[in-house]
């Protein structure tokens, strides 16, 4: 499978940002910071376990 | 005027405390936030200082040194008072055993009590975060983590420091004094604000991937996927002896749209290097230089006092890697008097937290 990771973190960036640009770039320092460069993923990237579970990690504070 | 500053070199605790009440003087204090030398007891000036302000909210934590409008000093306590004017509103929490993300929830249980509002739609622009962290507590990573995963809020800060002693750092709230504890502040400004962070460094264009690491203990393995020791020091040109020598000068950064989040290296471990705030394995970090600390945090007091217009006072948390490399230029007087016509207060720590846990940088909270 692929391209998990990345609709993710767009999701993740949709909804936290709700497109402020200010906050769209602070969440993507955050991902960064906690080893997944959002610029580096894709639809076609490998779903990755280790990444996609920090993912839902974050994403359940969205809940 | 709705911010004061005061410091004081008094002996005791008792004669600190006088002073400061003196240099406040009539003053409605709604929020006051000090910085105090570990040679005061901790515990006891953290009583003193409340007693002495009993309707405000207090916090703050030890230091490695600390930082007054004009001056670095060591021995001191400095403080910052702020009426209703300066910030509206505030809710302090003390997060016990910070590694255990329960404890954060339940911080962030009584914010959302206290504004009535969720923290995850809490407005940035209207409300700011402060954190103080004991730092030999080793939390910060998943503390900052764990913050940012909850809230949009912006959360600045740093790790309490014990004058390099690395025996206790403590932080304080509210007439108490806490280990392996982080203090926790969000505020409702009643003026705009903003933020610096800066650190004085250039990208060297050398990149280290870390390929092997024991996130949890901040070792890199390995780089390159060779040992991480070995790898730091070819990209320097040295021998893996001399590699402990260009640390301070040679930290590496996680570039973030060209800016740089600091990690140092604390020292080499066998093959291993250690290093002083987190990695993570596939970060691409990037060797860096230093440069010129002075014209750095000049230009960016500046920048923040065109944004602000004019600046009423600075909570400046600064790296002690920085002071002991001002210490060695010979540079802390200068690095004192950039501040001289602004309002500050400060303290050299062992960690700052700015979106993540960082180092060699002074994160600063700015207020119009």
């Amino acid at each position: 499978m692929a391209g998990k990771i990345k609709q993710m973190i767009d999701s993740i960036i949709n909804q936290r940002a709700k497109d402020n640009p200010m906050l769209v770039g602070v969440i993507k320092s955050k991902l960064m910071l906690k080893g997944i460069d959002p610029n580096k993923f894709t639809s076609t990237s490998d779903d990755d376990p280790a990444i996609i579970a920090k993912l839902e990690a974050v994403m359940k504070e969205l809940k | 005027m709705y911010i004061k500053t005061a410091y004081s070199t008094k002996g005791t605790s008792d004669e600190v405390i006088q002073d400061l009440k003196s240099q406040i003087g009539v003053f409605d204090t709604k929020l006051l936030v000090f910085f105090a030398s570990p040679r005061l007891a901790p515990g006891i000036i953290s009583q003193k200082v409340q007693n002495a302000f009993p309707d405000a909210q207090v916090f703050g934590c030890t230091t490695a040194g600390e930082i007054v409008s004009g001056k670095m000093l060591k021995n001191s306590l400095v403080a910052m008072a702020f009426d209703a004017t300066a910030v509206n509103d505030l809710k302090i929490e003390v997060v016990e055993n910070p590694k255990n993300e329960n404890s954060v929830k339940k911080a962030f249980a009584s914010f959302e009590s206290h504004f009535k509002a969720s923290m995850a739609d809490l407005d940035p622009s209207k409300f700011v975060g402060m954190i103080l962290v004991d730092g030999l507590s080793g939390a910060e990573e998943k503390l900052i983590d764990k913050i940012g995963d909850m809230t949009n809020v912006t959360f600045i800060g740093g790790s309490a420091g014990d004058d390099l002693k690395f025996e206790a750092t403590h932080v304080f709230a509210n007439g108490k004094s806490f280990t392996n504890a982080a203090v926790l502040a969000v505020l409702k400004p009643g003026v705009p604000f903003t933020f610096i962070k800066t650190q004085s460094f250039c990208d060297l264009g050398k990149k280290l991937v870390v390929t092997k690491a024991n996130e949890e203990k901040r070792e890199v393995i390995e780089f390159n996927d060779k040992p991480a020791a070995q790898a730091y020091a070819e990209v320097l040109g040295v021998d893996v002896e001399e590699a402990p020598n260009r640390f301070m000068h040679n930290p590496v950064g996680l570039l973030i749209d060209g800016v740089p989040f600091v990690r140092s290296p604390q020292r080499i471990k066998g093959s291993s290097m250690l290093f002083y705030c987190g990695v993570t394995e596939g970060m691409e970090l990037s060797l860096l230089e230093s440069t010129d600390i002075i014209a750095d945090t000049k230009q960016s007091v500046a920048q923040a006092q065109k944004e602000l217009g004019s600046i009423s006072g600075i909570i400046n948390i600064n790296c002690i890697l920085r002071t002991l490399e001002l210490d060695q230029k010979q540079l802390s007087d200068e690095y004192g008097k950039v501040f001289s016509n602004v309002p500050t207060i400060g303290f050299s720590s062992y960690g700052e937290q700015y979106i993540g846990h960082i180092n060699q940088t002074a994160t600063m909270l700015v207020f119009k």
